[in-house]
Protein backbone atom coordinates (compact mmCIF):
# COMPACT_ATOMS: atom_id res chain seq x y z
CA UNK A 1 0.00 0.00 0.00
CA UNK A 2 1.09 3.54 -0.53
CA UNK A 3 0.56 6.39 2.15
CA UNK A 4 -2.68 7.07 1.43
CA UNK A 5 -3.54 3.80 1.32
CA UNK A 6 -1.70 2.90 4.58
CA UNK A 7 -3.43 5.71 6.47
CA UNK A 8 -6.97 4.57 5.55
CA UNK A 9 -6.48 1.25 6.15
CA UNK A 10 -4.95 2.31 9.50
CA UNK A 11 -8.10 4.62 10.06
CA UNK A 12 -10.35 2.47 9.32
CA UNK A 13 -9.45 -0.40 11.23
CA UNK A 14 -8.34 -3.07 8.72
CA UNK A 15 -4.95 -4.78 7.49
CA UNK A 16 -5.91 -3.95 3.63
CA UNK A 17 -7.36 -1.52 1.30
CA UNK A 18 -7.98 -0.75 -2.37
CA UNK A 19 -8.73 1.86 -4.76
CA UNK A 20 -12.73 1.85 -4.80
CA UNK A 21 -13.53 0.72 -1.77
CA UNK A 22 -15.45 2.85 0.40
CA UNK A 23 -14.12 2.62 4.23
CA UNK A 24 -15.18 4.62 7.63
CA UNK A 25 -12.51 6.28 8.37
CA UNK A 26 -11.62 7.52 12.06
CA UNK A 27 -10.78 11.60 11.57
CA UNK A 28 -7.61 13.13 13.71
CA UNK A 29 -7.84 16.56 12.74
CA UNK A 30 -11.20 18.79 11.09
CA UNK A 31 -10.57 21.91 10.27
CA UNK A 32 -13.09 24.58 9.81
CA UNK A 33 -12.83 28.84 8.92
CA UNK A 34 -14.83 31.33 10.10
CA UNK A 35 -17.60 30.88 6.89
CA UNK A 36 -17.34 27.25 6.80
CA UNK A 37 -17.41 26.97 11.04
CA UNK A 38 -20.58 29.05 11.24
CA UNK A 39 -22.61 27.10 8.77
CA UNK A 40 -21.49 23.52 9.90
CA UNK A 41 -21.76 24.90 13.74
CA UNK A 42 -25.68 25.89 12.96
CA UNK A 43 -25.80 22.65 10.88
CA UNK A 44 -24.57 20.48 14.38
CA UNK A 45 -26.86 23.02 16.37
CA UNK A 46 -30.45 22.01 14.30
CA UNK A 47 -30.06 19.04 12.79
CA UNK A 48 -27.39 16.45 14.61
CA UNK A 49 -27.83 17.69 18.61
CA UNK A 50 -25.60 14.82 19.76
CA UNK A 51 -22.44 15.13 22.07
CA UNK A 52 -19.24 16.13 20.25
CA UNK A 53 -16.70 13.38 20.01
CA UNK A 54 -13.47 14.92 20.39
CA UNK A 55 -13.55 18.58 20.30
CA UNK A 56 -9.84 18.08 21.07
CA UNK A 57 -9.17 17.46 17.15
CA UNK A 58 -11.69 20.62 15.81
CA UNK A 59 -10.11 23.81 14.66
CA UNK A 60 -11.43 27.13 13.84
CA UNK A 61 -9.45 29.73 11.92
CA UNK A 62 -11.13 33.32 11.72
CA UNK A 63 -9.19 33.90 8.55
CA UNK A 64 -12.03 35.33 5.88
CA UNK A 65 -12.57 38.36 8.37
CA UNK A 66 -10.07 39.76 10.20
CA UNK A 67 -12.27 42.66 11.48
CA UNK A 68 -15.54 42.76 11.28
CA UNK A 69 -16.38 45.65 8.26
CA UNK A 70 -20.29 45.52 9.33
CA UNK A 71 -22.53 44.09 12.06
CA UNK A 72 -23.42 40.91 9.97
CA UNK A 73 -20.00 39.76 9.98
CA UNK A 74 -19.37 40.60 14.02
CA UNK A 75 -22.54 38.46 14.82
CA UNK A 76 -20.81 35.22 12.50
CA UNK A 77 -17.53 35.86 14.66
CA UNK A 78 -19.72 35.83 17.80
CA UNK A 79 -21.64 32.97 17.61
CA UNK A 80 -18.59 30.89 16.43
CA UNK A 81 -16.82 32.27 19.56
CA UNK A 82 -19.77 31.08 21.68
CA UNK A 83 -19.66 27.74 19.50
CA UNK A 84 -16.12 27.34 20.27
CA UNK A 85 -16.27 28.01 23.86
CA UNK A 86 -19.51 25.79 24.49
CA UNK A 87 -18.37 22.85 23.02
CA UNK A 88 -13.91 23.27 24.11
CA UNK A 89 -12.88 23.37 20.24
CA UNK A 90 -9.35 24.98 19.51
CA UNK A 91 -9.91 28.66 18.42
CA UNK A 92 -7.28 30.44 16.29
CA UNK A 93 -8.81 34.02 16.68
CA UNK A 94 -8.33 37.21 14.29
CA UNK A 95 -5.26 37.94 12.94
CA UNK A 96 -4.05 34.58 12.90
CA UNK A 97 -3.65 33.90 9.18
CA UNK A 98 -5.07 31.88 6.67
CA UNK A 99 -6.73 28.75 7.49
CA UNK A 100 -3.79 26.09 6.29
CA UNK A 101 -0.83 28.06 7.33
CA UNK A 102 -2.20 28.57 10.36
CA UNK A 103 -3.11 24.99 11.50
CA UNK A 104 0.53 24.04 10.61
CA UNK A 105 2.32 26.60 12.17
CA UNK A 106 0.35 25.98 15.43
CA UNK A 107 1.33 22.19 15.50
CA UNK A 108 -2.53 20.78 14.15
CA UNK A 109 -1.08 18.69 11.77
CA UNK A 110 1.28 15.98 11.59
CA UNK A 111 2.38 12.92 9.00
CA UNK A 112 0.18 10.30 9.33
CA UNK A 113 -2.97 11.69 10.22
CA UNK A 114 -6.17 11.87 8.86
CA UNK A 115 -7.20 15.53 8.34
CA UNK A 116 -10.55 17.03 6.73
CA UNK A 117 -11.69 20.95 6.13
CA UNK A 118 -14.59 22.21 4.82
CA UNK A 119 -12.52 24.00 3.05
CA UNK A 120 -11.38 22.79 -0.76
CA UNK A 121 -7.68 23.51 -0.15
CA UNK A 122 -7.32 21.09 2.38
CA UNK A 123 -5.04 18.49 0.50
CA UNK A 124 -2.31 20.99 1.13
CA UNK A 125 -1.61 18.99 4.19
CA UNK A 126 -0.37 16.57 2.16
CA UNK A 127 2.78 18.04 2.20
CA UNK A 128 3.34 16.60 5.45
CA UNK A 129 2.35 13.53 4.66
CA UNK A 130 -1.45 13.20 5.68
CA UNK A 131 -4.59 12.19 4.24
CA UNK A 132 -5.79 15.01 4.20
CA UNK A 133 -9.52 16.01 2.35
CA UNK A 134 -12.09 18.74 1.93
CA UNK A 135 -15.71 17.53 2.91
CA UNK A 136 -18.83 19.32 3.19
CA UNK A 137 -20.74 20.72 6.23
CA UNK A 138 -23.47 17.93 6.56
CA UNK A 139 -20.47 15.59 6.51
CA UNK A 140 -18.90 17.47 9.28
CA UNK A 141 -21.85 18.24 11.31
CA UNK A 142 -23.35 15.03 11.06
CA UNK A 143 -20.75 12.58 11.09
CA UNK A 144 -17.21 14.15 12.24
CA UNK A 145 -18.72 16.22 15.39
CA UNK A 146 -21.01 13.29 17.02
CA UNK A 147 -18.51 10.16 15.80
CA UNK A 148 -15.21 11.51 15.30
CA UNK A 149 -15.47 9.40 11.81
CA UNK A 150 -16.63 10.04 7.67
CA UNK A 151 -16.38 8.01 5.04
CA UNK A 152 -14.15 7.81 1.68
CA UNK A 153 -13.59 6.05 -1.07
CA UNK A 154 -9.90 4.77 -1.40
CA UNK A 155 -8.51 6.80 -4.61
CA UNK A 156 -6.36 5.39 -7.25
CA UNK A 157 -2.65 7.13 -7.14
CA UNK A 158 -1.45 9.00 -9.89
CA UNK A 159 2.25 9.77 -9.40
CA UNK A 160 3.86 12.94 -10.67
CA UNK A 161 7.59 12.77 -10.49
CA UNK A 162 9.10 15.80 -11.15
CA UNK A 163 12.55 16.24 -12.59
CA UNK A 164 14.99 18.80 -13.38
CA UNK A 165 16.88 22.35 -11.49
CA UNK A 166 14.32 25.68 -12.43
CA UNK A 167 16.27 28.58 -14.23
CA UNK A 168 15.97 31.75 -12.97
CA UNK A 169 12.82 33.92 -12.93
CA UNK A 170 10.78 30.41 -12.00
CA UNK A 171 9.77 29.09 -8.64
CA UNK A 172 7.74 25.91 -7.06
CA UNK A 173 4.83 28.47 -7.60
CA UNK A 174 5.28 28.52 -11.54
CA UNK A 175 5.67 24.56 -10.78
CA UNK A 176 2.59 24.09 -9.59
CA UNK A 177 0.77 26.52 -11.96
CA UNK A 178 2.23 25.06 -14.64
CA UNK A 179 1.19 21.21 -13.75
CA UNK A 180 -2.60 22.54 -13.52
CA UNK A 181 -2.68 22.77 -17.11
CA UNK A 182 -0.59 19.97 -18.24
CA UNK A 183 -2.50 17.35 -15.84
CA UNK A 184 -6.10 19.43 -16.80
CA UNK A 185 -8.84 20.44 -14.73
CA UNK A 186 -10.71 18.05 -14.09
CA UNK A 187 -7.80 15.66 -15.46
CA UNK A 188 -7.31 13.89 -12.02
CA UNK A 189 -10.90 13.31 -10.79
CA UNK A 190 -11.03 11.55 -7.60
CA UNK A 191 -7.33 10.71 -7.68
CA UNK A 192 -4.58 11.07 -5.16
CA UNK A 193 -1.75 12.91 -6.64
CA UNK A 194 1.68 11.73 -5.13
CA UNK A 195 4.12 14.46 -5.77
CA UNK A 196 7.73 12.54 -5.95
CA UNK A 197 11.00 12.68 -7.48
CA UNK A 198 14.60 14.85 -7.73
CA UNK A 199 12.82 18.17 -7.84
CA UNK A 200 10.15 17.42 -4.99
CA UNK A 201 12.87 16.08 -2.45
CA UNK A 202 14.76 18.73 -2.89
CA UNK A 203 12.37 21.44 -1.77
CA UNK A 204 11.28 22.69 1.55
CA UNK A 205 8.40 21.91 3.09
CA UNK A 206 6.67 25.49 2.62
CA UNK A 207 7.64 25.08 -1.31
CA UNK A 208 6.17 21.40 -1.52
CA UNK A 209 3.36 22.81 0.12
CA UNK A 210 2.72 24.63 -3.41
CA UNK A 211 2.29 21.09 -5.22
CA UNK A 212 -0.89 19.89 -3.21
CA UNK A 213 -2.58 23.15 -3.54
CA UNK A 214 -3.45 22.42 -6.66
CA UNK A 215 -5.48 19.12 -6.34
CA UNK A 216 -8.95 20.44 -6.33
CA UNK A 217 -8.31 22.61 -9.48
CA UNK A 218 -7.72 19.10 -11.51
CA UNK A 219 -10.21 17.41 -10.03
CA UNK A 220 -8.14 15.11 -7.76
CA UNK A 221 -8.83 13.98 -4.04
CA UNK A 222 -6.12 14.36 -2.29
CA UNK A 223 -2.49 15.45 -3.11
CA UNK A 224 0.29 14.69 -0.68
CA UNK A 225 4.38 13.59 -0.56
CA UNK A 226 5.85 11.03 1.44
CA UNK A 227 7.33 12.83 4.25
CA UNK A 228 11.41 12.97 4.64
CA UNK A 229 13.97 13.97 6.97
CA UNK A 230 12.82 17.38 6.37
CA UNK A 231 9.38 17.07 7.48
CA UNK A 232 9.67 15.14 9.91
CA UNK A 233 12.00 17.36 11.86
CA UNK A 234 9.84 19.64 11.07
CA UNK A 235 6.83 18.07 12.49
CA UNK A 236 8.40 16.93 15.87
CA UNK A 237 9.17 20.19 16.68
CA UNK A 238 6.00 20.93 16.51
CA UNK A 239 5.05 17.97 18.69
CA UNK A 240 3.22 16.91 15.82
CA UNK A 241 4.39 13.06 15.12
CA UNK A 242 1.67 11.16 17.16
CA UNK A 243 0.10 9.76 13.90
CA UNK A 244 3.07 8.42 12.12
CA UNK A 245 3.70 4.53 13.46
CA UNK A 246 2.21 2.20 12.75
CA UNK A 247 1.58 2.46 9.18
CA UNK A 248 2.25 -0.47 6.28
CA UNK A 249 3.98 1.90 3.63
CA UNK A 250 5.33 -0.15 0.31
CA UNK A 251 7.97 1.63 -1.94
CA UNK A 252 7.38 2.78 -5.13
CA UNK A 253 9.20 -0.12 -6.50
CA UNK A 254 7.44 -2.90 -4.68
CA UNK A 255 3.67 -1.48 -5.73
CA UNK A 256 1.54 -3.07 -8.37
CA UNK A 257 2.26 -0.78 -11.46
CA UNK A 258 0.20 2.73 -10.62
CA UNK A 259 -0.55 5.47 -13.47
CA UNK A 260 2.64 7.73 -13.47
CA UNK A 261 3.65 11.02 -15.10
CA UNK A 262 6.98 12.41 -15.89
CA UNK A 263 8.15 15.65 -15.79
CA UNK A 264 11.17 18.20 -16.45
CA UNK A 265 11.09 21.73 -15.09
CA UNK A 266 14.37 22.59 -16.50
CA UNK A 267 13.28 24.72 -19.00
CA UNK A 268 10.00 26.29 -17.15
CA UNK A 269 9.36 30.34 -17.78
CA UNK A 270 7.34 31.77 -15.25
CA UNK A 271 3.38 30.80 -15.39
CA UNK A 272 0.34 33.11 -15.21
CA UNK A 273 -3.32 31.63 -14.37
CA UNK A 274 -5.36 33.72 -16.51
CA UNK A 275 -9.29 34.34 -16.43
CA UNK A 276 -12.03 32.67 -16.45
CA UNK A 277 -9.86 29.59 -14.30
CA UNK A 278 -6.84 28.33 -12.72
CA UNK A 279 -6.56 25.73 -15.53
CA UNK A 280 -5.99 28.78 -18.29
CA UNK A 281 -2.12 28.62 -17.45
CA UNK A 282 0.09 30.52 -19.61
CA UNK A 283 3.57 31.58 -19.80
CA UNK A 284 3.95 34.94 -18.41
CA UNK A 285 5.12 36.47 -21.44
CA UNK A 286 2.18 35.73 -23.53
CA UNK A 287 0.37 38.52 -21.40
CA UNK A 288 3.18 40.60 -20.35
CA UNK A 289 2.08 44.33 -20.73
CA UNK A 290 -1.58 43.92 -19.02
CA UNK A 291 -2.07 46.92 -16.79
CA UNK A 292 -2.70 45.85 -13.30
CA UNK A 293 -4.56 48.27 -10.52
CA UNK A 294 -3.99 45.45 -7.93
CA UNK A 295 -1.48 42.90 -6.71
CA UNK A 296 -1.61 41.35 -3.29
CA UNK A 297 0.80 38.48 -2.22
CA UNK A 298 -1.40 36.21 0.07
CA UNK A 299 -4.12 33.35 0.62
CA UNK A 300 -3.44 30.04 0.09
CA UNK A 301 -0.68 30.24 -1.96
CA UNK A 302 1.03 32.96 -0.82
CA UNK A 303 1.83 35.07 1.92
CA UNK A 304 4.61 32.52 3.38
CA UNK A 305 7.70 34.22 4.29
CA UNK A 306 8.77 32.16 1.10
CA UNK A 307 6.80 34.62 -0.73
CA UNK A 308 7.57 38.04 1.31
CA UNK A 309 11.58 37.35 0.63
CA UNK A 310 10.93 37.26 -3.41
CA UNK A 311 8.47 40.13 -3.17
CA UNK A 312 11.70 41.73 -1.34
CA UNK A 313 13.98 40.60 -3.77
CA UNK A 314 11.64 42.37 -6.69
CA UNK A 315 11.41 45.26 -4.40
CA UNK A 316 14.39 46.22 -2.59
CA UNK A 317 15.76 50.10 -3.24
CA UNK A 318 12.36 50.63 -5.02
CA UNK A 319 8.81 51.76 -5.58
CA UNK A 320 5.61 50.28 -6.05
CA UNK A 321 4.54 51.96 -9.77
CA UNK A 322 1.96 54.82 -8.75
CA UNK A 323 -0.91 52.53 -10.56
CA UNK A 324 -0.99 49.74 -8.55
CA UNK A 325 -1.79 49.40 -4.71
CA UNK A 326 0.36 46.21 -3.48
CA UNK A 327 -1.52 44.15 -0.18
CA UNK A 328 1.05 42.34 1.89
CA UNK A 329 -0.65 39.55 3.53
CA UNK A 330 0.94 37.19 6.25
CA UNK A 331 -0.50 33.40 6.24
CA UNK A 332 0.34 33.33 9.48
CA UNK A 333 1.64 35.05 13.00
CA UNK A 334 4.62 33.41 12.46
CA UNK A 335 5.08 34.27 8.81
CA UNK A 336 4.70 38.14 9.77
CA UNK A 337 7.17 37.61 12.73
CA UNK A 338 10.10 36.02 10.28
CA UNK A 339 9.46 39.24 7.96
CA UNK A 340 9.49 41.49 11.08
CA UNK A 341 13.23 39.99 12.32
CA UNK A 342 14.31 39.73 8.60
CA UNK A 343 13.70 43.61 8.14
CA UNK A 344 11.29 42.59 4.91
CA UNK A 345 8.93 44.41 7.27
CA UNK A 346 9.98 47.91 6.52
CA UNK A 347 11.99 46.98 3.40
CA UNK A 348 8.41 46.59 2.01
CA UNK A 349 6.39 49.24 3.49
CA UNK A 350 8.94 51.69 1.94
CA UNK A 351 8.62 50.13 -1.32
CA UNK A 352 5.09 51.28 -1.11
CA UNK A 353 3.61 48.03 -0.07
CA UNK A 354 0.46 47.87 2.22
CA UNK A 355 0.31 45.62 5.23
CA UNK A 356 -2.74 43.50 6.15
CA UNK A 357 -3.06 41.51 9.42
CA UNK A 358 -2.62 37.59 8.89
CA UNK A 359 -5.78 36.45 7.18
CA UNK A 360 -6.71 34.75 3.67
CA UNK A 361 -6.76 38.58 2.08
CA UNK A 362 -8.83 38.89 -0.27
CA UNK A 363 -9.79 34.98 -1.32
CA UNK A 364 -13.37 35.62 -1.89
CA UNK A 365 -13.71 39.05 -1.16
CA UNK A 366 -15.32 38.99 2.21
CA UNK A 367 -12.91 41.35 4.57
CA UNK A 368 -11.28 43.21 1.57
CA UNK A 369 -10.24 42.64 -1.88
CA UNK A 370 -12.90 44.11 -4.44
CA UNK A 371 -12.74 45.35 -7.52
CA UNK A 372 -14.37 47.39 -9.83
CA UNK A 373 -15.45 46.57 -13.76
CA UNK A 374 -12.54 46.42 -15.62
CA UNK A 375 -9.88 46.41 -12.82
CA UNK A 376 -7.40 43.84 -12.79
CA UNK A 377 -5.26 42.18 -10.17
CA UNK A 378 -2.00 39.81 -9.91
CA UNK A 379 -1.80 37.97 -6.93
CA UNK A 380 -0.45 34.40 -5.67
CA UNK A 381 -4.16 33.30 -4.44
CA UNK A 382 -5.49 30.45 -5.98
CA UNK A 383 -8.59 30.79 -7.79
CA UNK A 384 -9.27 33.22 -10.18
CA UNK A 385 -13.19 32.79 -11.16
CA UNK A 386 -14.88 35.54 -12.21
CA UNK A 387 -16.99 37.41 -9.55
CA UNK A 388 -15.41 36.39 -6.97
CA UNK A 389 -13.84 39.40 -5.88
CA UNK A 390 -16.19 41.98 -6.39
CA UNK A 391 -17.32 43.00 -10.41
CA UNK A 392 -17.80 39.73 -12.91
CA UNK A 393 -16.02 42.02 -15.28
CA UNK A 394 -12.96 42.24 -13.04
CA UNK A 395 -9.80 40.27 -13.79
CA UNK A 396 -7.96 38.13 -11.46
CA UNK A 397 -4.11 36.82 -12.17
CA UNK A 398 -2.49 33.96 -10.16
CA UNK A 399 1.08 34.05 -10.18
CA UNK A 400 4.40 33.57 -8.21
CA UNK A 401 5.28 36.23 -5.79
CA UNK A 402 8.23 36.70 -7.72
CA UNK A 403 6.05 37.32 -10.81
CA UNK A 404 3.46 39.87 -8.90
CA UNK A 405 6.59 41.76 -7.09
CA UNK A 406 7.99 42.46 -11.14
CA UNK A 407 3.97 43.48 -11.89
CA UNK A 408 3.57 45.53 -9.22
CA UNK A 409 7.11 47.55 -10.25
CA UNK A 410 5.78 47.86 -13.66
CA UNK A 411 2.33 48.48 -13.29
CA UNK A 412 1.39 46.16 -15.74
CA UNK A 413 1.50 42.31 -15.85
CA UNK A 414 5.64 41.51 -15.82
CA UNK A 415 8.31 38.77 -16.64
CA UNK A 416 10.43 38.97 -12.87
CA UNK A 417 13.53 38.29 -15.38
CA UNK A 418 12.97 41.90 -17.00
CA UNK A 419 13.41 43.17 -13.50
CA UNK A 420 15.91 40.92 -11.98
CA UNK B 1 -38.91 18.03 -3.51
CA UNK B 2 -40.68 15.45 -3.68
CA UNK B 3 -41.00 12.12 -1.84
CA UNK B 4 -39.38 10.06 -4.06
CA UNK B 5 -36.75 11.45 -4.05
CA UNK B 6 -36.73 12.51 -0.23
CA UNK B 7 -38.21 8.76 1.14
CA UNK B 8 -37.30 5.68 1.53
CA UNK B 9 -35.90 4.02 -1.30
CA UNK B 10 -34.95 6.55 -4.47
CA UNK B 11 -36.66 4.76 -7.43
CA UNK B 12 -37.72 7.03 -10.34
CA UNK B 13 -37.29 10.78 -10.30
CA UNK B 14 -36.40 13.55 -13.01
CA UNK B 15 -38.91 15.64 -15.19
CA UNK B 16 -37.77 18.64 -17.67
CA UNK B 17 -34.47 19.22 -17.65
CA UNK B 18 -31.83 22.40 -18.33
CA UNK B 19 -28.57 21.46 -19.93
CA UNK B 20 -25.25 23.46 -19.23
CA UNK B 21 -21.85 23.01 -20.21
CA UNK B 22 -18.02 21.70 -19.07
CA UNK B 23 -16.76 22.99 -15.52
CA UNK B 24 -19.77 25.08 -14.04
CA UNK B 25 -18.22 25.81 -10.98
CA UNK B 26 -19.43 26.61 -7.00
CA UNK B 27 -19.24 30.37 -7.52
CA UNK B 28 -21.51 30.20 -10.69
CA UNK B 29 -24.08 27.58 -8.51
CA UNK B 30 -24.11 29.47 -5.28
CA UNK B 31 -21.69 32.77 -4.81
CA UNK B 32 -19.77 33.03 -1.82
CA UNK B 33 -22.18 36.38 -0.45
CA UNK B 34 -24.50 33.69 0.08
CA UNK B 35 -22.89 31.47 2.21
CA UNK B 36 -24.31 32.94 5.97
CA UNK B 37 -27.86 30.42 4.69
CA UNK B 38 -27.52 26.57 5.08
CA UNK B 39 -31.63 27.41 4.16
CA UNK B 40 -32.33 25.23 1.01
CA UNK B 41 -35.50 27.22 0.00
CA UNK B 42 -33.20 30.31 0.91
CA UNK B 43 -30.15 29.37 -0.91
CA UNK B 44 -32.24 28.70 -4.17
CA UNK B 45 -33.68 32.15 -4.30
CA UNK B 46 -29.91 32.92 -5.19
CA UNK B 47 -28.54 29.62 -7.50
CA UNK B 48 -27.48 30.06 -10.75
CA UNK B 49 -27.09 33.76 -9.98
CA UNK B 50 -24.17 35.21 -12.56
CA UNK B 51 -26.04 33.49 -15.17
CA UNK B 52 -28.94 36.09 -15.02
CA UNK B 53 -32.61 35.29 -13.76
CA UNK B 54 -34.24 33.52 -16.56
CA UNK B 55 -31.70 31.13 -16.40
CA UNK B 56 -32.79 31.12 -12.64
CA UNK B 57 -36.49 30.69 -13.64
CA UNK B 58 -35.60 27.74 -15.83
CA UNK B 59 -33.68 25.87 -13.44
CA UNK B 60 -36.37 26.79 -10.80
CA UNK B 61 -38.90 25.14 -13.09
CA UNK B 62 -36.71 22.01 -13.88
CA UNK B 63 -36.30 19.02 -12.16
CA UNK B 64 -33.07 17.51 -13.82
CA UNK B 65 -29.78 19.24 -14.59
CA UNK B 66 -27.94 17.98 -16.84
CA UNK B 67 -24.13 19.08 -17.22
CA UNK B 68 -21.11 18.10 -19.36
CA UNK B 69 -17.49 18.34 -17.59
CA UNK B 70 -15.99 18.45 -13.94
CA UNK B 71 -19.39 19.77 -12.42
CA UNK B 72 -19.40 21.48 -9.20
CA UNK B 73 -15.39 21.98 -9.73
CA UNK B 74 -14.32 24.88 -6.97
CA UNK B 75 -15.06 25.29 -3.30
CA UNK B 76 -16.72 22.62 -1.04
CA UNK B 77 -19.38 24.08 -0.20
CA UNK B 78 -22.14 22.10 0.68
CA UNK B 79 -24.59 24.59 -0.42
CA UNK B 80 -23.61 24.11 -4.11
CA UNK B 81 -26.20 20.79 -3.85
CA UNK B 82 -27.99 21.92 -1.08
CA UNK B 83 -29.14 24.75 -3.07
CA UNK B 84 -30.57 22.56 -5.79
CA UNK B 85 -32.44 20.37 -3.50
CA UNK B 86 -34.45 23.83 -2.95
CA UNK B 87 -34.60 24.86 -6.26
CA UNK B 88 -36.54 21.51 -6.91
CA UNK B 89 -33.74 19.71 -8.98
CA UNK B 90 -33.92 15.92 -7.90
CA UNK B 91 -31.40 14.58 -10.00
CA UNK B 92 -28.23 16.17 -11.70
CA UNK B 93 -26.51 13.81 -14.83
CA UNK B 94 -22.99 14.94 -15.76
CA UNK B 95 -20.43 13.53 -17.93
CA UNK B 96 -18.21 13.94 -15.09
CA UNK B 97 -18.38 15.26 -11.29
CA UNK B 98 -15.54 17.53 -9.05
CA UNK B 99 -15.61 14.81 -6.62
CA UNK B 100 -16.51 17.32 -3.40
CA UNK B 101 -19.68 18.08 -5.03
CA UNK B 102 -20.62 14.84 -5.54
CA UNK B 103 -19.73 13.64 -2.02
CA UNK B 104 -22.20 16.63 -1.18
CA UNK B 105 -24.67 15.59 -3.22
CA UNK B 106 -25.14 12.18 -1.96
CA UNK B 107 -25.00 13.62 1.71
CA UNK B 108 -27.43 15.95 1.44
CA UNK B 109 -29.59 13.88 -0.57
CA UNK B 110 -29.41 14.98 -4.19
CA UNK B 111 -29.20 12.27 -7.12
CA UNK B 112 -25.96 12.42 -8.65
CA UNK B 113 -25.51 10.45 -11.85
CA UNK B 114 -22.45 10.13 -14.19
CA UNK B 115 -23.30 9.22 -17.71
CA UNK B 116 -21.35 10.96 -20.52
CA UNK B 117 -23.96 8.78 -23.17
CA UNK B 118 -26.74 10.01 -21.73
CA UNK B 119 -25.75 13.59 -21.48
CA UNK B 120 -24.76 13.33 -25.29
CA UNK B 121 -28.30 12.49 -26.00
CA UNK B 122 -30.29 14.98 -24.21
CA UNK B 123 -30.84 18.39 -25.32
CA UNK B 124 -31.78 21.71 -23.52
CA UNK B 125 -35.35 20.91 -22.23
CA UNK B 126 -36.10 17.30 -22.90
CA UNK B 127 -37.66 15.08 -19.98
CA UNK B 128 -34.76 13.29 -18.49
CA UNK B 129 -35.60 10.21 -15.43
CA UNK B 130 -33.42 8.39 -13.52
CA UNK B 131 -34.50 5.27 -12.43
CA UNK B 132 -31.64 4.74 -9.24
CA UNK B 133 -32.50 1.43 -8.26
CA UNK B 134 -32.38 0.11 -11.85
CA UNK B 135 -29.21 2.00 -12.62
CA UNK B 136 -30.34 3.80 -15.89
CA UNK B 137 -31.21 7.21 -17.57
CA UNK B 138 -34.45 7.14 -19.80
CA UNK B 139 -34.10 10.18 -22.22
CA UNK B 140 -36.19 10.81 -25.35
CA UNK B 141 -33.11 9.22 -27.55
CA UNK B 142 -32.87 6.20 -25.33
CA UNK B 143 -31.81 4.60 -22.10
CA UNK B 144 -28.83 4.93 -20.44
CA UNK B 145 -27.37 2.56 -17.92
CA UNK B 146 -24.72 3.96 -14.93
CA UNK B 147 -22.66 1.94 -12.64
CA UNK B 148 -24.87 0.69 -9.35
CA UNK B 149 -23.61 2.91 -6.25
CA UNK B 150 -21.91 1.53 -3.73
CA UNK B 151 -24.02 0.22 -1.51
CA UNK B 152 -23.77 2.43 1.74
CA UNK B 153 -24.28 5.37 -0.58
CA UNK B 154 -27.76 4.33 -1.75
CA UNK B 155 -28.38 3.78 2.12
CA UNK B 156 -27.00 7.31 2.56
CA UNK B 157 -29.15 8.43 -0.67
CA UNK B 158 -32.50 6.39 0.01
CA UNK B 159 -32.17 8.16 4.06
CA UNK B 160 -32.41 11.60 2.40
CA UNK B 161 -28.97 12.37 3.47
CA UNK B 162 -26.13 11.72 5.72
CA UNK B 163 -27.45 13.31 8.47
CA UNK B 164 -30.82 11.12 8.78
CA UNK B 165 -28.96 8.40 7.71
CA UNK B 166 -26.40 8.61 10.35
CA UNK B 167 -29.56 9.86 13.08
CA UNK B 168 -31.49 6.24 11.92
CA UNK B 169 -28.69 4.46 12.83
CA UNK B 170 -28.27 5.43 15.59
CA UNK B 171 -32.05 5.40 16.60
CA UNK B 172 -31.51 1.59 15.60
CA UNK B 173 -28.39 1.28 17.58
CA UNK B 174 -30.31 2.45 21.00
CA UNK B 175 -33.46 0.43 20.25
CA UNK B 176 -31.20 -2.93 20.43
Amino acid sequence: MNLIESILARASGKRRVQPGDIVIAEVDRMIMHDLSGYMTSRVYEEKVKQPLKHPDRVVMVFDHIFSPPREREAEVLQSNREWAVRYGIRLLDCGSGNIHNAVVREGFIGPGMVVVGSDSHTPVHGALGAFAVAVGNDCHAGMVFPHSKAWFRVPATLRIELDGRLPEGSTPRDVALWLVGQIGEGGAIYKALEFAGPFVDELELFDRWLLPLITVDVGAKCGYAEPDEKVFEFARAQHAMGHWEGLDIVPPSRRRPEEVRQYDVSRLEPQIACPPTVGNVKPVTAVAGQPIQWAEIGGHGGGRIEDIRLLARVLEGKRVHPDVRLNVVPASRAAFGEALREGLVELLHEAGAMWFPPSTGSNQNVNMGAMAAGESMISTHSRNFPGRNGSAAASMYLASALTVGASALRGCITDARDVL
Amino acid sequence: MSEAARGEGVRRVGGVCVKVGDHVNTDVIIPGRYLTSIDPAELATHAFEPLGRSFQDRVLAAKVLVAGKNFGCGSAREQAASCLVGAGIEAVIAESFARVFFRNAINTGLVAVQSAAAVAHITDGDEVFVNVAAGNVETRGGTFAFPAYPENLTRILSAGGLIPYVARRLEEESRR
